[in-house]
């Protein structure tokens, strides 16, 4: 009788096999799904950033108008703020692929464009918005940083909400190894070894917690 | 790269496996479950029963072996270890009305049941030797149905269901399913040579079986695992009757079960330290090459998991610290609404849906047993039971390295 079924070791062993490869693959496909989500959104926000640009590069033109480009740009930075959110949360649950991590590049550099493209909108328009950039580290946080992070992504939330149009709000990771994000760094002063940082209106460094309350004042 | 998710997903895989493995087995042989040999021969059988405080189950435990169908019991042999309570005058009593009750009182506290096993065995006549704990209850037709295996002359051991006695209490039920569905594994493992453990409860043994191992190790906690662990080794045929049951006695308090199941993880630790080198030893049979194997592997995961829900404890418990402070710091609130936003990973798909073969798999085992499990009260015990009883491993495993690291092995 044993030896008949001694054999049902090895046939587990090759189901086993073949449902756990069936699970990854699906697991596979399931995040590739989460990615092309998260890739569709990117793709029109960067048609949207397309066209922002465009425009500051028609800023001369007589029929540039100034109010449209600053409500374009604040809506823009609404809408990659909100994708931001999204982002974050299929980014925290991705184990089987990177399509996720390699999205979030792709947004840092959209994140730095608009970052400049703002800072061009003030110059030329006057406009009264403010720019709260937010970097933070990404690639390798310690618990304490991951922490504070948190706690820094709460508090900006919280300013959103309350001053609402006001504020351009741009998080972006200050540590993925992109050209453009490192040189507005540089431009604005801000090094790696220092984050979390947000800067208010490319001058004022917050690297300590502070209410909001706080930040509201430093706005101003 | 990210180590945890692999070490999740290595668990999964051989959670998996197991499961797989017992659903083979069972859909190839559903049909011959509750089978058994036939009785033949009608072999001298003598009963041996270790006792120490055992006044208030002996008596029932000595009636229920009187009542077996079976007409070739030779003896009872009880075996007192010095015992503080009125285990010997209970016996005495019984003895008046039953002549076959041999009671032996050691002259010194054992302090184990494999010390008055081995008492019992040395003054057996029987060619086989039935072992029954005193709080434990074999049926009526146990004898029937397990003796006709020795008709195979490699047959060294076989064993039955142990079912819990007492299931009132939450803590008993929960033991109560546990039981019903280690008994029903075992079975399974029967139709591959796989039994590797023959509860004290109740299991019939071979007498010369028992002579070559040199009976039970009596510095082993879990002397009835070591016995069918020697067994194999020296090529016994072990051999489990699903027809037939023994009820027992099972802890009622927290302490009380913990502390049972401490001693059967320090035990089963015992048995790997001694059979070790027998580990994937094609000579050794399913010993080396399934059972040892086993054991480690399951002492190694659970091992590893431990380190793992540590690292995970520790982790939340010094982010959640700094959380707090920082978020105090920054007056902001603690929890959000976004916070019960949950992303779930594939992951977690994949480990509810194992959770839920399992579940299935215990309802399949509860369903072939007859159990009734449409009331609120078997759904609730059945869920609790999968998802929560089984996670208390841990706690078991902490406080059993604990112990082993302080050197304190002793039997209770």
């Amino acid at each position: 009788m044993f030896g008949s079924q001694k054999h049902v070791f090895w046939q587990t062993l090759l189901v086993t096999i073949f449902i756990f490869a069936m699970g990854i693959i699906a697991g596979v496909v399931f995040e590739n799904w989460r990615a092309s989500k998260i890739d569709y959104l990117y793709r029109q926000s960067e048609v949207v950033l397309l066209d922002l640009q465009a425009q500051g590069q028609l800023s001369s033109l007589p029929l540039f108008d100034c109010n449209t480009s600053i409500q374009e740009t604040l809506s823009f930075a609404n809408r990659i703020f909100e994708e931001a959110e999204t982002l974050s949360r299929y980014e925290g649950a991705e184990t089987f692929t990177e399509e996720i991590k390699l999205e979030h590049k792709k947004y840092d550099i959209l994140r730095a464009l608009l970052w400049a493209n703002s800072v061009q909108i003030k110059k030329k328009c006057k406009a009264d918005f403010h720019t709260v950039v937010y970097i933070y580290e990404y690639t390798k946080p310690s618990i304490d940083t991951k922490t504070k992070q948190g706690v820094f992504s709460r508090i900006l939330s919280e300013l959103k909400e309350e001053k609402g149009d006001e504020i351009v709000l741009i998080p972006m990771a200050g540590d993925n190894n992109l050209s453009s994000v490192i040189l507005m760094m540089g431009i604005y002063n801000v090094s790696e070894s220092e984050l979390p940082v947000i800067l208010i209106d490319e001058k004022t460094k917050i690297t300590e917690l502070k209410t909001v309350e706080e930040i509201v004042k430093l706005i101003k | 790269m990210r180590v945890l998710p692999f070490i999740y997903l290595a668990y999964m895989f051989v959670f998996l496996y197991f499961l797989i493995f017992f659903l083979l087995i069972y859909v190839r042989n559903r049909k011959d479950l509750f089978s058994f040999e036939e009785l033949g021969k009608h072999y001298g059988v003598s009963f041996v029963v270790p006792a120490y405080n055992e006044g208030e189950t002996i008596g029932e435990a000595l009636k229920a072996i009187f009542d077996i169908d079976y007409d070739n019991i030779i003896e009872v042999i009880v075996v007192n270890d010095c015992s503080t309570d009125n285990t010997r005058e209970v016996v005495e009593k019984f003895k008046k009305v039953y002549p076959k009750i041999k009671l032996i009182n050691n002259e010194k506290n054992l302090g184990n049941a494999a010390g008055s096993q081995n008492v019992g065995l040395r003054n057996a006549r029987g060619e086989l030797i039935a072992v029954v704990d005193a709080d434990s209850y074999p049926s009526g037709d146990c004898l029937k149905k397990m003796v006709g295996y020795f008709d195979d002359p490699r047959v060294g051991v076989v064993t039955a269901p142990v079912y819990v006695r007492n299931n009132d209490k939450f803590l008993e039920r929960l033991q109560y399913i546990e039981y019903k569905t280690i008994g029903f594994s075992r079975r399974l493992l029967d139709y591959v040579d796989g039994v590797y453990v023959t509860p004290g409860p109740l299991a019939v043994y071979r007498k010369t079986a028992l002579d070559e191992i040199g009976g039970f190790d009596e510095k082993n906690l879990t002397q009835d695992i070591e016995a069918t662990w020697s067994l194999a080794y020296y090529k016994w045929k072990r051999r489990m009757c699903l027809a037939t049951q023994v009820t027992s006695t099972a802890p009622t308090k927290f302490k009380e079960w913990f502390s049972q199941r401490r001693r059967w993880l320090l035990g089963g630790l015992q048995c790997i330290k001694k059979h070790w080198k027998t580990m994937l030893n094609p000579k050794t049979g399913m010993l080396g090459m399934f059972i040892v194997p086993f054991f480690i592997l399951g002492t190694f995961l659970g091992s590893v998991g431990l380190g793992v829900f540590i690292y995970i404890f520790s982790t939340r418990i010094i982010s959640n610290f700094l959380y707090t402070r920082y978020s105090i710091t920054a007056n902001t609130p603690l929890v959000t609404l976004n916070d019960f936003y949950l992303t779930p990973s594939f992951l977690n798909y994949l480990g509810v849906l194992l959770f839920l073969f399992g579940l299935v798999f215990t309802f399949i085992i509860l369903k072939v047993l007859k159990e009734k499990l449409l009331t609120k009260q078997r759904m609730f015990d059945l869920f609790f039971y999968v998802f929560v009883y089984n996670s208390l491993y841990p706690l078991i495993l902490i406080s059993s390295i604990w112990k082993l690291a302080r050197g304190k092995m002793e039997w209770k």
